[in-house]
């Protein structure tokens, strides 16, 4: 033995999980609904999201590199800050990146996405610490300030068509995506539940369309223990009842009609959010009841907002919630194995 | 009794065995060393005072120190010779010890108490604490307390579980002294007026699972394997049902766990009247050349153990006293086996890995696995900020068991534990 050997406290032995493996594994499951949108929307999609990763990994590392002083000393130490900012790239930008453009539509211009992008990495994330210290969900408010500053074409969402996209007006339809028709005063103009599921034919943003993508990502998610399984199902149980009950009322019968359960779920990026956005580990709580608790209320708030606007609301929802975290975080923990009720004194 | 599935409790992990490197090794003797170390330290509670003087011949088993107070265990020479020294010096947890040098001679006497038939339950009272028997399963907490508790049992469990990764010296006890167990668990239930036996073993161990079938007095539990069913509330729940309060007591409940090493040792201390200086310890890991099951004797220089197993067979990252999940890492080999050394990991850079810490991402993971229902990431997060009230109160950090399960999980590589130790350290400073 040499004076090599490490003394640390136990355990000893780790698994091989690490943040940068998470979330390379996070990029994997991500990489369906990204083939699936370029080859619905065309090389317009592929742009967006190439943009929105490279302005999401570039601000980050422009952000490292000032804050670690990259430029002090006439930048004598810029090799050094890049050489650390490789070692310390866990992939959250690429992450972050990723999310946010398949939550656009494609017709969003490629200079709103880099802002897009910018804003996510540089305002939501860096400034309040970094990875694992933002308060809400980058890609959700990147999406949302983008949402709120291009609001011209943000609501322009392209048809889906395996012929090249031709971006005339024609083929952009104006409004939301599906929900249009679904919250409208005519149901039957809806499309069907398969077209939905198979993304074909349905105006929607670029990752959000093709739900066969978003379930191969989930379920590598959840073989690769990831995600909780549980979590996106139990999101997608609540939004559908609650949101079928709302339909009740919006079209005077007041009855249920489970029929519409799928239409519902299966529109807009209902899905996506729940796979990837409600399940980000640094902004649900810390605990399960948190989560279960996170989850429940989001998806009730989800399906209610969606009946009073009538537009797309998973990622102001998302956000909304990743408030709630923090004082979730501090009232909901789980009681030790063995814990018994304090018996009450006096009486 | 044919044996029957454990209850399903939620947490734990369930790491790499790595028990095939040293599963097979039969049990074998590792001849006495020509010095031993014994430190007085040997269990929970206060250590034991000397009782030899510096040039006095003792005889293997012997005994040297004498308990001091209720919780304390009396100490045995393990080999014969005279006294060479008594000397204080820094023991491997890093609290002073006092250690009995003795230097070993060829051919000396033993020391035996008188052989025991048919003991009433005093006798074997008795006999437990002369021995100094303490639980071998790594707390050291003496056996003679735990035999005599204050509230009412009703059941014995014996722990056979051995969920720490890489050891697999009970696994070897149990198949080749299963009998002899047997008989130290009815002793031992004897000493405590139960009838019910319960052995909880893991389901990686189907050899030893079936050689404890056939006694009709013992009920046989599988565990499943999971870290750390070995763990004394974990197993209780799981073979019986039954939840331990915070800060109580097994007996509390009605059980006493012995582990089966424990029983062995009462066994022997009953039927031949042989105090414990010696234990059965895994010598394992990928740097050490040949993966062994042995008897050691009490205070043996782990310099010899490794050079017994043919030394290293490459620069280890790490030196373990005990499992990889709770053991103690160490510099030097200049350190000796207590009564609750249960191995010696010579870890490579393969297996013990040292990375960096990378920001908590709050994946709750630590919180998922925690045995205890605890929430990990918080008192990390708290005693990182030197917030200690707040680290215990968020973490529940009181009912902690230091599993370990929480920093071999986190993605991060966060050091959990030495957060959770610093948070209780700090708060046992206030009081």
């Amino acid at each position: 033995m040499d004076n090599t050997v490490v003394i640390s406290t136990p355990p000893h032995v780790k698994s091989k999980r690490t943040t940068r493996g998470i979330m390379i594994d996070v990029c994997i499951a991500l990489m369906p609904c990204v083939i699936a949108g370029i080859v619905f929307f065309g090389w317009q999609a592929l742009v967006v999201e190439l943009v929105a990763v490279a302005a999401c990994v570039a601000t980050e590392f422009v952000y490292f590199f000032i804050a670690n002083k990259g430029f002090s000393n006439k930048c004598r130490d810029a090799g050094k800050v890049c050489k650390r900012w490789l070692k310390q790239f866990d992939f959250t930008s690429v992450v972050t990146g990723l999310i946010l453009a398949l939550i656009l539509p494609s017709a969003v211009k490629w200079y709103e996405v880099l802002i897009g992008g910018i804003f996510s990495i540089a305002i939501v994330k860096m400034l309040f610490g970094g990875t694992g210290k933002n308060l809400v969900n980058p890609a959700a408010a990147g999406r949302v300030f983008m949402f709120l500053s291009f609001s011209a074409t943000m609501i322009k969402y392209g048809l889906p068509n395996f012929d090249a996209v031709s971006l005339d007006s024609g083929a952009l339809s104006t409004g939301a995506t599906n929900l249009a028709g679904l919250l409208g005063e005519n149901p039957s103009s809806q499309l069907s539940a398969l077209d939905l599921f198979l993304g074909s034919g349905v105006p929607g943003c670029i990752g959000e369309t093709c739900k066969v993508a978003i379930l191969v990502g989930f379920i590598y998610l959840c073989v690769r223990k990831v995600i909780k399984w549980w979590q996106p199902l139990m999101f997608i149980a609540i939004f559908g009842l609650v949101a079928v009950l709302l339909s009740g009322f919006a079209y005077d019968s007041y009855t249920f009609d489970i029929g519409l359960f799928l239409p519902h779920v299966l529109s807009g990026g209902v899905l996506f959010g729940a796979v990837f956005m409600f399940t980000d580990y640094v902004t649900s709580p810390r605990s399960v009841w948190g989560q279960v608790l996170f989850i429940g209320l989001g998806a009730i708030i989800t399906a209610a907002l969606r009946y009073m606007t009538g537009i797309e609301v998973t990622s102001f929802v998302i956000m909304l919630m990743n408030l709630f975290v923090p004082l979730i975080d501090k009232y909901v923990f789980p009681k030790p194995f063995g814990y018994k009720k304090p018996a009450k004194e006096g009486k | 009794m044919k044996a029957v599935k454990g209850k399903f409790y939620f947490g734990g992990i369930h790491p790499r065995g790595a028990k095939a490197l040293s599963e097979s090794a039969p049990l074998e003797v590792m001849p006495a060393s020509a010095t031993v170390a014994i430190s007085t330290s040997q269990s929970l509670g206060k250590p034991a005072v000397p009782c030899v003087t510096v040039g006095q011949a003792v005889k293997e088993g012997e005994i040297i120190a004498k308990a001091d107070g209720a919780i304390s265990s009396d100490v045995f020479s393990s080999v014969a010779g005279t006294v060479a020294e008594i000397r204080q010096e820094k023991g491997v947890n890093g609290a002073d010890e006092t250690f009995i040098v003795i230097n070993a001679q060829e051919n000396g006497e033993k020391f035996t108490f008188p052989a025991l038939t048919q003991p009433s339950a005093d006798e074997i009272r008795a006999r437990i604490r002369d021995c100094g028997i303490v639980g071998l399963g790594g707390a050291g907490f003496p056996t003679a307390v735990k035999v005599a508790p204050k509230t009412p049992v009703d059941a014995l469990i014996v722990n056979g579980a051995e969920c720490e990764p890489y050891l697999t010296c009970d696994h070897r006890l149990m198949l080749e002294k299963a009998d002899e167990i047997v008989r130290g668990a009815r002793y031992i239930a004897k000493a405590l007026g139960v009838e019910n036996i319960i052995i909880g073993i893991e389901a990686n161990k189907p050899d030893a699972i079936a050689l404890f079938e056939p006694y009709e007095d013992i009920k046989v539990v599988i565990l499943r394997k999971q870290y750390p069913m070995g763990g004394e509330k974990q197993l209780i729940y799981v073979t019986t049902g039954r939840k331990v309060g915070l800060g109580k007591l097994p007996a509390d409940s009605g059980v006493v766990v012995q582990n089966v090493a424990t029983c062995y040792a009462v066994c022997e201390a009953v039927e031949l009247g042989k105090p414990l200086y010696e234990r059965v310890l895994t010598v394992s890991g990928t740097a050490v050349a040949q993966p062994k099951n042995l008897w050691v004797k009490l205070g043996t220089p782990v310099k010899d153990i490794i050079e017994y197993c043919g030394g290293e067979s490459s620069t280890p990252k790490k030196a373990v006293l005990g499992g990889p999940m709770t053991g103690v890492a160490i510099a030097n080999y200049d350190s000796y086996t207590h009564k609750t050394t249960s191995g010696i990991l010579l870890l490579s850079g393969k297996e013990a890995t040292a990375d960096e810490p990378t920001p908590c991402v709050s994946c709750g993971k630590c919180a998922d696995v925690c045995p205890m229902h605890l929430m990990p990431m918080n008192t990390a997060f708290y005693a990182a900020a030197g917030d200690y009230d707040a680290a215990a109160k968020y973490g529940n950090v009181a009912a902690c068991i230091e599993c370990g399960a929480c920093e071999y999980i986190c993605p991060a590589k966060r050091p959990l534990i030495q957060a959770i130790r610093k948070t209780k350290a700090e708060l046992r400073n206030k009081k």
